[in-house]
């Protein structure tokens, strides 16, 4: 409960003080930063830590497999029997109703429709998966812990976008990143600490999918257009064109002077250190963060295995943001909600499918021969799958699902070549081994080192969690 | 709560043998087996078992026990594992566990007085917590060093000091309070004039003439009015929403409200008043304070979701001005404060009884517009054709109602597991049954199964036959009917006979049959009275058979007598094409309402529904599963009796007349906190929107209860509170450290000091346009959405469109609160995206350069220039070594050094700081 009262670590020195004496870099002192709170009932960060330095590195509970989260959002809904929940048994019925009751869903659909992607048996372990991830399949299945059981509350866009990101589908509550980043705070300050990479404008929702809510505004995602390329359309301010690099140089070694004098007759004030501190941070920033967006520093090899279409340069991007000390990156499929196939399924998915198995396949690559795979945590997923019946009278196209669907996780103590629960014979409901979007947030939190009932912040006389009153642990995901 | 706790035990019987029984076999079963799920940290099915009153009150299935009635007890009932739910789950009691709790509810469930089971510690009586006593007006302290305090307020904070052995600071010096007063009071810097005059009065009375002077500025009301809208939640959008305009229009209505009203100084209790009931106060508000009622309105619209629309109001009252968090009430009794789910329902009766009207009304005198006239012309044709949109799709929903009763009847009887279409949308085609219709005609059928019904009694029989031989056995069901009429269940023989003639096959058929009767029936009903009275009323059909038939559309909770009025978009439209078509003219009337030639400004209203439905509890908050039915009344909190039920409309007037009664312990002393929060930086309840048992108590309480009572007994005036905060001694002090001072109290809490602040979001950026002659000083009006452009006038902050939505990166990275609820007191995050906008920002630069050009060459030898932008951005004459840091600066950084200079100052802690 960070909006608690500040709390002296040793009943002498005070975390204010710590900071007070620091001279350099105020957030690199007391790394260690989180004041395990008597009764263990909350993860407790001082209000002066939330607030001189609220991206300053603290740790977790325990101690968690995954330092750092990706998280591939495909928004719209990809379709898990088009994908890794493959239903062979649906060309038998294709055309017809199925046997089985026709859930409802958004709209009004009818008969089966079989996967234009046949389906394969990939790595070791031998988890089927369709040809449309061929290339991850083929490279990466047995990294993957594949959760087939999925499911959500609601078959439309805008609550299940809501719960999956903020773990409640209608009333206003911090995003998934900003708990995390909350928790954690970040390893570079040079850099926000979690980043928002989605490609010409905004999926549904807005800046509703990554706002931090209740908590300070600096665990909320900072959005960038991975569109672009050039670096000051992707970060606010990052850039200033009147004022070249040396002369801004020249005029923040003014500002400093000028401060200091104003801190000398004003001592023991961290306000007025972190501030000064902000100045070199942000100098630092501009370049930095154009360096970490710059992946056309990457070599011509690296460029090839990621695909030159948008998914490889933002996983790209993203590869460099995690190096850097980012605590969390939410990768964005493309604005609006590209993966929402009603029709057309075959050309719309493939070409979806095309671009971001190629970028996916790379960056698990890249991640795991820069060995950064064992404590990152990827996942892929949207916010609900899509029925295996067609809506009709065309034959082409899904429905939004949340009835079942899959997700999937890598690296970070994810269990590889494993799969999770299953769904019905034809992939339209969950039912072995069920995993709630709660019980999948109660599980990432503790692959990061959380409980979840305790990662807690108080607000309006409660103590809020991500996962509310509701999430499960699920142990058979973790390696 | 615990009264009737107390009560209940002196009913009990008091036996020693009833004590032991107790303590011997029932609190060990209910400890071991019960507590962790029903009890204080848990209430799964809404049931606590550890208290006796927590047991007879039971849970969502009812009582747990029926004293003394084992047959109807239901906890017997779980823990005989007959039917479910079987309760413990993880297994069965033993018999003679089970013995003993059939023992002890036969013995009429004896329980010792004051025990209550603890699943964890025991949490403080609220009828002790010190926000529910009433305010006292504590005598003014004595104090050792009298010499020091100025006021009333001094000697109760210097008490305290004294008490620890603090002494307090010295005064600030002249030109520091001023500064720190004028933002305080009006968000902006002293002009050079003000600091030259202030220094030059060297009068007894110099402070309280600056403080008049700012008082009485306009600025006043925008600088507090802004702190108010964080309580308010204000935002000029409504969020996310799917098939309607996302903004408010009219949000800066309620702001403007706002400003006037603190300008104005509005007695506070008038001020809550007409926020909550402006269109139902005696003596009336003004014809504009109407727009008062944007506090209510201003929210977040979920999607239009009505349960999540009416709470965020409930939580914007209670939290905003009582400082009690009944939201939390929504699901279950609160859990730390005595406010039971029924009084979160009692509020909600309240806003579910009160209505934004279709057409807000209009502020101002819009007829004095010239173009008037023609606006409200051409107005009446849009709205004429949206109504008229409506009631046709209106008239279509009813006659499919009718015609295709039998195929809603089929939809509303299959037992499918569907999603609960409550919580979520379903979109149709046009041919498709009307899913919200469906569940209508699902719970009009239910309605008819509860007590023998001569129509719907056959239906009831015949859909549960099996799909396998349904035309036999339906025949052999018809069969009987006819053979043994009951006299006192009579089948409507018209019914019986069309049944039994139409050799039904199938519940399709059987539905079919049934549709045919009633849309038949309604039919000679209507061409019965087209040719008696031509259609203006109703004739009863001759026969009475048919006559019960066609009253089963009249019926009260049939499906086809659903008012226009009771059904909203979605329910009334449920495909895309005619959402389409609907979006289309509804926003015809609103831009044209909004912004069409003469259109006046229009305030975000309520009014009363015409006749207040009953409310009821939702039962784990789920519309779905209705609780008791409550009164429309106040919390109760710590009362012994439940305050009596509102009766005048929604009640609204009512209740902003209980939430400002004087002898409400809680408004008063919220709204002091807020101020002295603003005044001093920080509150002296440190959680100012929660005064619940779990928040801290005052760090002073008696200075607390001081300002609360003389606040009411000034009457409520805000700016006698601002006179008595800002010219006591207490604010007057130096911010400087103390080192011994701090290791007696290092978080200030006693005020030894005055806390060092920095400018907020909306002052930071009024400095800088202030200092730089770009402020634009108008007050009100529409919001604008260029605000952080550069320009040569730009409006105050608080005039920039709030968009909730989306709001601009730069908004939150300052630590604007989140408008997506009502927030009692922002961060002060300090991080690099703050000084990056400040080193980069067009608009930024753009207030340099304007100092810069303002005291161009012309201002002389290059040491002047340098004092003329120091005076320009820090309203001071700079140091013999500060010209000589800039002097070296300006020789080293060529032409455009005096603007980046200028910019150096302006992202300076001297700038933002306020000592």
């Amino acid at each position: 409960m960070a909006c608690g009262k500040f709390q002296p670590i040793d009943g002498e020195i005070s975390r204010r003080d710590l900071i007070a004496r620091g001279t350099m870099g105020f957030g690199m002192i007391g790394l260690a930063g989180v004041l395990a709170d008597d009764a263990g009932i909350s993860r407790r960060a001082s209000a002066a830590d939330t607030n001189l330095s609220p991206l300053a590195p603290r740790a977790p509970h325990f101690p968690g497999k995954a330092k750092r989260v990706v998280h591939l959002f495909m928004n719209g809904g990809p379709s898990q029997v088009d994908t890794f929940d493959p239903k062979p048994k649906l060309a038998e019925f294709h055309g017809k109703p199925l046997p089985s009751p026709n859930l409802r869903t958004e709209r009004k659909t009818g008969a089966a429709l079989r996967s234009p992607w046949p389906t394969k048996k990939y790595g070791k372990s031998g988890i089927e998966a369709t040809t449309l991830f061929e290339k991850t399949a083929s490279a990466h299945i047995d990294k993957m812990c594949v959760i087939r059981s999925m499911h959500a509350d609601v078959p439309n866009h805008e609550p299940s976008l809501m719960l999956m990101n903020c773990g409640e589908s209608r009333q206003p509550r911090p995003s998934f990143g900003s708990w995390v980043t909350y928790g954690l705070g970040s390893e570079n300050q040079n850099l926000p600490g979690f980043v928002v990479l989605c490609p010409n404008g905004y999926p549904i929702y807005a800046t509703q999918n990554w706002r931090s809510s209740f908590l300070p505004g600096a665990y909320q995602g900072t959005y960038i257009d991975s569109s672009q390329t050039d670096i000051r359309k992707l970060i606010e301010n990052i850039r200033n064109d009147a004022l070249p690099k040396d002369e801004q140089r020249k005029q923040l070694d003014l500002l400093r002077a000028i401060n200091e004098r104003h801190r000398r007759d004003r001592p023991a004030d961290p306000q007025l250190d972190a501030r000064i501190q902000s100045f070199e941070l942000a100098y630092r920033m501009q370049s930095d963060a154009a360096d970490a967006f710059d992946f056309n520093k990457e070599p011509a090899k690296i460029q090839e295995m990621y695909g030159k279409e948008i998914p490889g340069r933002q996983l790209m991007i993203t590869r460099r943001l995690l190096e850097r000390g980012v605590r969390f990156v939410q990768v964005w499929a493309g604005e609006g909600q590209p993966w929402d196939n009603h029709d057309n399924i075959e050309k719309a998915h493939g070409n979806l499918g095309r671009m971001w198995d190629t970028a996916i396949s790379g960056f698990l690559t890249d991640l795991q021969q820069r060995g950064m795979l064992d404590d990152t945590l990827v996942i892929w997923g949207g916010e609900f799958g899509r029925t295996p019946v067609a809506e009709l009278p065309q034959l082409n196209g899904r429905d939004h699902n949340h009835y079942g669907f899959t997700m999937w996780l890598a690296g970070g103590g994810a269990k590889g070549g494993y799969v999770h629960g299953a769904t019905d014979e034809f992939g339209f409901a969950a039912i072995e081994n069920k995993v709630h979007v709660h019980d999948l947030h109660a599980s990432v939190l503790h692959l990061l080192g959380f409980d979840h009932e305790r990662l807690t912040y108080r607000f309006a006389g409660r103590d809020f969690r991500l996962t509310d009153v509701h999430g499960r642990v699920v142990h058979e995901l973790f390696a | 709560m615990h009264t009737l706790l107390a009560s209940l035990a002196l009913l009990l019987p008091a036996s020693a043998d009833a004590g032991d029984q107790f303590e011997r076999s029932i609190r060990p079963i209910l400890a071991e087996h019960c507590i962790a799920c029903h009890g204080s940290k848990s209430q799964k099915g809404g049931l606590r078992l550890d208290s006796r009153e927590a047991i007879v009150r039971g849970g969502d299935s009812g009582p747990a026990i029926e004293a003394g009635d084992l047959a109807s007890s239901l906890i017997l009932e779980a823990v005989g594992y007959g039917s479910e739910p079987k309760m413990p789950p993880k297994g069965k009691l033993r018999p003679e566990q089970i013995d003993a709790l059939k023992q002890w509810v036969a013995a009429g469930a004896p329980w010792p007085k004051t025990v209550v089971l603890e699943s964890g510690p025991a949490g403080p009586d609220p009828r002790t917590h010190w926000a529910f006593q009433p305010v006292s007006a504590p005598s003014t302290p004595e104090v050792a060093r009298a010499d020091w305090p100025r006021t009333s307020i001094d000697r109760f904070v210097l008490r305290e000091l004294e008490r620890k052995g603090l002494a307090p600071s010295l005064d600030a010096d002249r030109p520091t309070w001023l500064r720190r007063v004028t933002f305080d009071l009006i968000g902006l810097p002293p002009t050079l004039d003000e600091i030259a005059a202030f220094e030059a009065d060297r009068s007894d009375e110099a402070h309280s003439r600056v403080v008049e002077r700012l008082l009485a500025s306009p600025h006043y009301g925008e600088r507090w009015g802004r702190h108010w809208l964080d309580v308010a939640r204000y935002a000029d959008t409504k969020g996310y929403v799917f098939m309607q305009d996302p903004n408010y229009h009219w949000a800066w209505t309620y702001r403007d409200y706002v400003i006037r009203s603190l300008n104005a100084d509005k007695p506070y209790d008038r001020f809550i008043q007409e926020q909550i009931a402006a269109d139902q106060l005696e003596p009336a508000a003004e014809r504009d304070a109407i727009a008062a009622l944007g506090f209510i309105t201003v929210g977040s619209r979920f999607i239009n979701n009505q349960q999540d629309i009416i709470d965020d109001r409930i939580d914007v009252v209670s939290r905003g001005i009582l400082g009690l968090t009944v939201a939390c009430a929504r699901c279950h009794d609160h859990k730390f404060d005595p406010i039971p789910a029924e009084d979160y329902y009692s509020l909600y009766g309240v806003f579910a009884s009160s209505n934004e009207p279709e057409v807000p009304p209009p502020l101002g005198d819009p007829a004095k517009h010239a173009e008037y006239a023609n606006f409200e012309r051409e107005l009446k044709v849009r709205e004429a054709a949206l109504a008229a949109y409506r009631e046709s799709k209106y008239a279509e929903l009813q006659e499919t109602n009718r015609r295709r009763s039998g195929e809603y009847l089929v939809a509303a009887s299959s037992g499918r597991d569907r999603p609960n279409t409550r919580e979520f949308m379903l979109i149709a085609d046009g041919s498709d049954l009307n899913p919200r219709m469906i569940n209508a005609w699902r719970r009009f059928l239910d309605s008819t199964r509860g007590k023998h019904d001569p129509i719907f009694a056959p239906f009831h029989a015949l859909v549960k036959l099996p799909a396998e031989g349904f035309a036999k056995k339906a025949d052999a069901l018809l069969a009987d009917y006819r053979a043994k009429p009951a006299a006192d269940a009579p089948i409507n023989p018209v019914v019986l006979e069309t049944l039994s003639s139409a050799r039904i096959s199938s519940l399709t058929e059987l539905a079919r049959t049934y549709s045919n009767l009633l849309h038949s029936a309604h039919q000679q009903g209507h061409e019965l009275a087209r040719r008696k009275n031509g259609g203006k009323e109703a004739v009863p059909l001759p026969e009475p058979a048919w006559e019960e038939l066609r009253l089963v559309f009249e019926r009260a909770g049939c499906p086809t007598k659903l008012g226009l009025d009771q059904l909203n978009d979605l329910q009334l439209l449920p495909d895309r094409p005619s959402q389409a078509k609907l979006r289309e003219l509804r926003e015809k009337v609103e831009k044209w309402r909004d912004s069409g030639p003469g259109a006046p400004p229009r305030a975000m209203a309520l009014v009363d529904a015409p006749s207040p439905g009953k409310q009821r509890v939702f039962l784990r908050g789920n519309p779905g599963t209705p609780g008791a039915e409550v009164p429309r009344r106040f919390l109760r909190l710590t009362s012994t009796t439940p305050p009596p039920a509102f009766t005048r409309g929604s009640g609204r007037g009512e209740l902003a007349r209980a939430v400002t009664d004087p002898g409400n312990p809680l408004t008063a002393r919220v709204f002091v906190n807020r101020v002295w929060m603003h005044h001093l930086g920080t509150p002296l309840v440190s959680t100012p929107s929660d005064f619940g048992l779990r928040s801290d108590p005052p760090t002073n309480p008696a200075l607390l209860d001081h300002l609360a009572s003389r606040f009411m007994s000034e009457g409520w005036s805000i700016k006698q509170l601002h006179r008595a905060i800002v010219l006591s001694r207490t604010y007057r002090q130096a911010s400087l450290d103390r080192p011994d001072a701090r290791a007696i109290d290092p978080e200030n809490t006693l005020y030894w000091r005055f806390n060092r602040r920095r400018l907020d979001f909306e002052s930071t950026r009024d400095a800088l346009l202030a200092v730089s002659g770009r402020l634009d000083p108008t007050v009100g009006g529409r919001s604008v959405d260029d605000m952080m452009n550069p320009g040569p006038k730009k409006r105050r902050t608080l005039y920039g469109k709030v968009d909730r939505l989306n709001l601009p990166g730069v908004f939150r990275t300052f630590d604007f609160p989140d408008p997506a609820v009502s927030n009692a007191k922002r961060d002060q995050t300090t991080v690099a995206p703050q000084a990056l906008a400040l080193m980069n920002h067009p608009l930024v630069m753009d207030c340099a350069k304007a100092i810069a050009d303002a005291t161009s060459p012309s201002a002389g030898e290059p040491k002047s220039r340098v004092a003329a932008i120091y005076r320009a951005a820090l309203h001071r004459d700079p140091a013999g070594d500060e010209v000589e840091t800039a002097l070296a600066y300006l020789a080293a950084a060529g032409p455009e050094a005096p603007a980046r200079l200028a910019h150096a100052l302006l992202m300076s802690n001297e700038f933002v700081m306020i000592d």
